[in-house]
């Protein structure tokens, strides 16, 4: 990457990310929200954010869920603001971006063609930032068969889909176990092009990348225990990439309790610190209001590393970060929400703070 | 309420068999109090359980709610693909019934011999598979919360129409049946003493006239006695009362 151009490329949008990174929701906003009694206070505090345009005309009594949504509306808003003024090559990281939502919305949309539901209804359910312009006609496939060879290999993720999957395996395989293999190919693809768009954006990506990565192990590998998924398969899953990749994989793939998982981690560094004071396994039952899991601290680095990837210029890593950053910041406005709407105040701060 | 009682002849039969009714309707009035009371003792307890239930169910209700939220903040949205993924109902509720003196109450019961694992474990693989799994079994105990108390709430609205049902009978053997019945018993009673007394009388008058009857005669056989000891002396002179001859 040439620094001279970049900003003649990306300049303005890297400019206008920035700006939407200055309208997060900062910690003095958030201990504000976490004050609120009833949801028309948590409602009157967003108005001083950059949601409030899309709350205004919701009528008072809010759901959590609509609050959901209309935060997920003004995320699209942005990002879709910066998709249409991008120009190669932003514009294909972007697109890089939203193939995550694809790969979901189409699981979606296989799994409705699995038990012949009525896939238009689907439509409305699917992640506005996974829409490609193929996926209506996903609605018309009523076989599975029909759905790969006539939809899919002209989406955005047939390549993805034919490294991995046969039309046999969309009916056989688990619908979770296709979900997780598609994205597991899209981490390696979309690693493999940022590794090709030279630095800064190759390093800094590879930093969010392989953190995702050794996520999609750990959390796969905590999931799969009890399960009817095997070894080899569970191997299968993990992306072939992250820190953990070669060795600690190999590892991972073998063990049977969240105990071996632990100890195996405990030999990095960076997930050392991490497990301190986590309550590992689903059974401890959470009833603490300080019970932290593994999953909060993860989120916690990943929020970490987005928020580090503003610290240089010139990188396309921004983008990323930003959508990364808003998307957590919704889910802990939509926590903070939860928290309120049922009354369960010891819990409130259990959000990972961004700024 | 005195007048009020059954239609019978005062007869020594009748009054055998009403007394009869009157000890069988006395035994069906202490057993059916014995019940009602017992069905009482068990709608108390009951009614114990379902406020205990009760608050109980708010809190774990709570719980199994937040569960979810929690999941919502990790995994977002995955009602779909746990809707579609369910092929076969895991939980199962059985009805038994049980037998509280004679009342048939329905006892819902989880049923265990389906258990199984669920079918959407993997959900969640990539993500919050953890909170998935906990919120599952959140709901799983929120779900047999409710089965036991839709038990002991089909339970207590069955006893209370019972309980209602056997008092009000209890009542009416107290109040009615067992009255009238007293009621025909002593009117039965009654008109035996009346016939007993009039037959009484009867005797005594017939005695009274066979008494007459025979001091009458008894006075007639002594004077034909006494007749017989003092003959009259015959006047012949007295008897022959000659014509008077004039000269």
């Amino acid at each position: 990457m040439n620094e001279i151009y970049f900003n003649a490329y990306a300049g303005y949008l890297e400019g206008v990310v920035r700006g939407y990174r200055d309208g997060l929701i900062t910690a003095p906003q958030y201990l504000n929200l976490t004050q609120c009694e009833t949801m028309d206070d948590l409602k009157l505090q967003l108005a001083t954010t950059d949601y409030a345009s899309f709350l205004q005309n919701e009528p008072s009594p809010m759901s959590t869920s609509t609050l959901s949504a209309r935060c997920t509306d003004a995320l699209v808003a942005e990002f879709q603001y910066l998709q249409q003024n991008a120009a190669e090559p932003i514009s294909k990281f972007l697109d890089y971006i939203t193939y995550g939502y694809m790969i979901d919305n189409v699981i979606l949309l296989i799994t409705g063609t699995l038990h012949e539901r009525d896939t238009h209804d689907l439509l409305e359910k699917c992640h506005p930032l996974g829409f490609f312009d193929t996926m209506p006609a996903l609605c018309v496939a009523t076989t599975v068969q029909d759905l790969y060879s006539t939809v899919l290999v002209d989406s955005p993720l047939a390549g993805y889909f034919r490294e991995c999957l046969s039309a046999e395996d969309l009916n056989e395989l688990n619908i979770e176990i296709i979900r997780n293999t598609l994205h597991k190919a899209y981490l390696e693809d979309f690693y493999a092009y940022c590794q090709s768009l030279g630095e800064p954006t190759a390093s800094i990506m590879s930093n969010i990348l392989k953190l995702e990565a050794d996520r999609r192990t750990v959390n796969i590998t905590i999931n799969s225990f009890g399960t009817e998924l095997s070894k080899d398969d569970r191997a299968k899953l993990y992306p072939r990439l992250g820190n953990m990749y070669p060795e600690a994989q190999t590892r991972l793939a073998r063990v049977d309790d969240i105990d071996q998982v632990k100890a195996i981690l405990e030999q990095y560094s960076e997930y050392k610190a991490m497990l301190v004071g986590v309550s590992l396994g689903a059974s401890s039952g959470g009833t603490g209001a300080n019970d932290v899991t593994l999953e909060d601290r993860f989120f916690a680095r990943e929020v970490q590393f987005n928020k580090d990837s503003f610290e240089q210029q010139f990188h396309y890593g921004v983008f990323y970060s930003w959508l990364r950053l808003k998307e957590q910041e919704i889910r802990n406005v939509v926590w903070v929400a939860e928290c309120i709407s049922q009354q369960q105040k010891d819990k409130i701060n259990n959000y990972t703070s961004i700024y | 309420m005195a007048a009020v009682r059954d239609n019978v002849f005062p007869t020594r039969m009748n009054l055998t068999t009403t007394k009869t009714r009157l000890k069988g309707a006395e035994t069906g009035h202490s057993l059916l109090k014995r019940k009602s009371e017992a069905l009482t003792t068990r709608f108390r307890a009951i009614v114990r359980k379902i406020e205990d239930a009760k608050l109980k169910m708010g809190k774990v209700m709570q719980n199994a709610s937040f569960s979810l939220a929690e999941v919502a903040y990790i995994t977002g949205d995955i009602s779909y693909q746990v809707r579609e993924s369910a092929k076969h109902a895991t939980f199962r509720v059985s009805a038994k019934q049980e037998n509280v003196s004679g009342v048939l109450l329905p006892a819902f019961e989880r049923d265990t011999r389906m258990g199984g694992g669920s079918q959407f474990e993997l959900t969640g693989l990539g993500r919050g598979g953890q909170q998935i799994q906990k919120a599952r079994a959140v709901y799983m105990t929120a779900v047999e919360m409710l089965v036991e108390l839709a038990s002991l709430q089909t339970a207590f609205v069955i006893l209370d129409e019972v309980i209602k049902l056997t008092n009000r009978r209890v009542n009416a053997i107290e109040y009615v049946i067992i009255p009238r019945i007293e009621n025909t018993i002593s009117y039965i009673n009654s008109e035996l003493d009346e016939q007993d007394r009039e037959e009484f009388y009867r005797l005594k008058k017939i005695q009274g006239k066979k008494k007459e009857r025979a001091a009458v005669a008894q006075r007639e056989t002594d004077a034909k006695a006494t007749a017989r000891h003092e003959m009259p002396v015959r006047d012949i002179l007295a008897e022959q009362v000659d014509e008077d001859i004039i000269f």
